[in-house]
């Protein structure tokens, strides 16, 4: 019955790659997009979370903090929920990490503060004696790179259609609009706007003088952004 | 003797001579594993000989004997033998056993990462809900005194002490200054239930019941007063304005305002599941302990405070 098919071994060949292809595809396809969907209440980051990502990723950040809370008893203890895949669906790349040299930072929103970041980013040991960490001086008067968080929100905006200015579901049942501006300056004012509420909290004369001037250090964006990861 | 059997004799002896020369004999002879090692090699070598010799000598004698099945492929055909009765069943069993796999034995539902999380967390929750179920006095404070190590210390400060400002200072009720903001801006912390928030200084009548609002004098002299752990000058002025919600004795009212004298354990383990935000800053909500853990964070933060 099927002596043409092994005549014609590689149109044979061809068949057998189809059906293991197709086989393959409906088996692993519906589980991934499912599971790499964004989890309810999570939202992308904004302007100038989005710049603090990026200073998280330039200072290397990720080479002593993971972002990934694995399903231990011992580790949801001390840091929460375990992560979810869908709770990464706006991180481009995602930051897990792979050496804890220093605590997992995923959902460091939920029991760290302004205050107490702004602190410790300065001097580590004042707050935590055995620390290793050092200091971070110069994010209290670097300027934060506004432009190519922007730059990056218009990108995944129009190409992978992450939801700017559109309604995001939240747990509690209400929706957030999490906003991107249309021009550069519009942008810049969003990002300022969150950073001032960002520095209503901190003590440092400098950044609040900084911020007052709307120049933005570093330091307001990558504790928004780490006030973020809940 | 032909030149098959010839040549097989050359190539184990060959074979065995590159054997004993990569062996180092000088060392390694006194050791099992090496006797073992080599011993092996040895058959390894006969073993592959006598079988390479039988199949060549198969293909050079054998003829195909039977009847040849109908379809042929450029001139290569089959034999429509009998299948062979022992692969038979063997293949009849691994068809069976994949049904078997297929359905009913892959892993599928069998495990599954979160699953073991969820087993470990019930059985060590058990255990813990078990083992510390009647924990009191001074295990309680010295269970509390591990959790504030793990999870408050950070900002609290191994002194409770508050790390000069990061947070309260649980050595003492209430300091000063934070007394102070409380009056001036008010405090809408819901704690304890209420949602009646504490109103700011527009909202405090003064203690001479006239209607006006609470003078900067009469704030100084209360503060002081509660800071002072509800003695020295000021009594008049707590007990006009401030022991309506707060109690005559500051140590609060249920579901109206929370204990200002002395830290309890309804309060603490409020601020905890809630989290807070006053003069200090915020407080961020730490519902990862559990209930024991909170009552046990309470008794801590009672023994250490004056």
């Amino acid at each position: 019955m099927f002596h043409w098919l092994e005549k014609n071994p590689f149109l044979f060949a061809v068949g057998v790659f189809l059906v293991i292809a197709f086989a393959g595809l409906i088996t692993l396809l519906p589980s991934f997009a499912q599971a790499s969907r964004p989890v309810i209440g999570t939202t992308p980051y904004s302007t100038l979370e989005l710049a603090g990502r990026h200073v998280y990723i330039k200072n290397s950040c990720n080479a002593c903090h993971s972002q990934l809370v694995r399903p231990f008893k011992s580790e949801t203890d001390r840091y929460g929920d375990y992560s979810l895949s869908g709770e990464y669906a706006y991180d481009r790349p995602f930051l897990w990490g792979s050496k804890r040299t220093g605590p997992d930072l995923h959902r460091v929103g939920n029991y760290r503060t302004t205050k107490w970041h702004e602190n410790h980013m300065m001097d580590p040991k004042a707050l935590v004696p055995g620390s290793i960490m050092p200091g971070y001086k110069w994010m209290f008067t670097n300027l934060v790179d506004i432009d190519t968080a922007y730059a990056e929100q218009i990108t995944i905006e129009s190409f992978f259609g992450v939801p700017y200015n559109k309604p995001v579901p939240m747990k509690d049942g209400t929706t957030k609009i999490v906003k991107m501006g249309k021009t550069l300056n519009e942008a810049n004012s969003l990002a300022l706007a969150e950073a001032k509420l960002v520095a209503a909290d901190m003590k440092n004369q400098n950044v609040k003088d900084m911020i007052a001037k709307g120049q933005i250090p570093e330091i307001v964006a990558i504790i928004a952004y780490m006030n973020s990861l809940k | 003797m032909n030149k098959l059997y010839l040549g097989a004799i050359v190539a184990a002896v060959l074979m065995l001579i590159a054997t004993y020369v990569s062996f180092d004999f000088k060392h390694g002879s006194s050791d099992i594993v090496n006797q073992i090692a080599i011993l092996g090699a040895v058959v390894l070598v006969i073993a592959t000989i006598f079988v390479v010799v039988k199949y060549v000598r198969q293909m050079q004698t054998d003829t195909a004997t039977g009847e040849l099945m109908s379809d042929n492929w450029d001139g290569v055909g089959e034999y429509n033998n009998p299948v062979p009765t022992g692969w038979a069943i063997v293949f009849a069993l691994t068809m069976i056993w994949g049904m078997w796999y297929y359905l009913i034995g892959y892993p599928v539902n069998a495990y599954s990462q979160i699953g073991e999380y969820n087993e470990d967390t019930k059985v060590f929750n058990d255990k813990f809900e078990k083992e510390y179920k009647n924990v009191t006095g001074d295990k309680l404070v010295e269970m509390g005194e591990s959790v504030y190590l793990s999870n408050c210390i950070a900002c609290h400060g191994l002194n409770a002490d508050g790390i000069e400002g990061q947070a309260s200072d649980l050595n003492v009720r209430l300091e000063k200054s934070v007394i102070k903001h409380a009056i001036i801006n008010g405090s809408n912390n819901h704690l304890l239930g209420s949602e009646m928030p504490m109103p700011d200084r527009n909202g405090l009548m003064n203690a001479n019941n006239n209607y006006a609002p609470i003078t900067d004098a009469e704030i100084d002299l209360v503060s002081s007063y509660v800071a002072n752990g509800m003695s020295g000058a000021g009594a008049d002025v707590f007990a006009g304005t401030c022991a309506m919600c707060h109690g005559e004795d500051g140590k609060g009212l249920e579901a109206t305002a929370p204990n200002i004298a002395s830290f309890d354990a309804a309060l603490v383990i409020n601020v905890i599941d809630n989290g807070k935000k006053g003069a200090i800053g915020t407080m961020p909500k730490f519902d990862v302990l559990n209930k024991k853990q909170k009552e046990a964070v309470a008794a801590y933060v009672q023994s250490i405070s004056k």
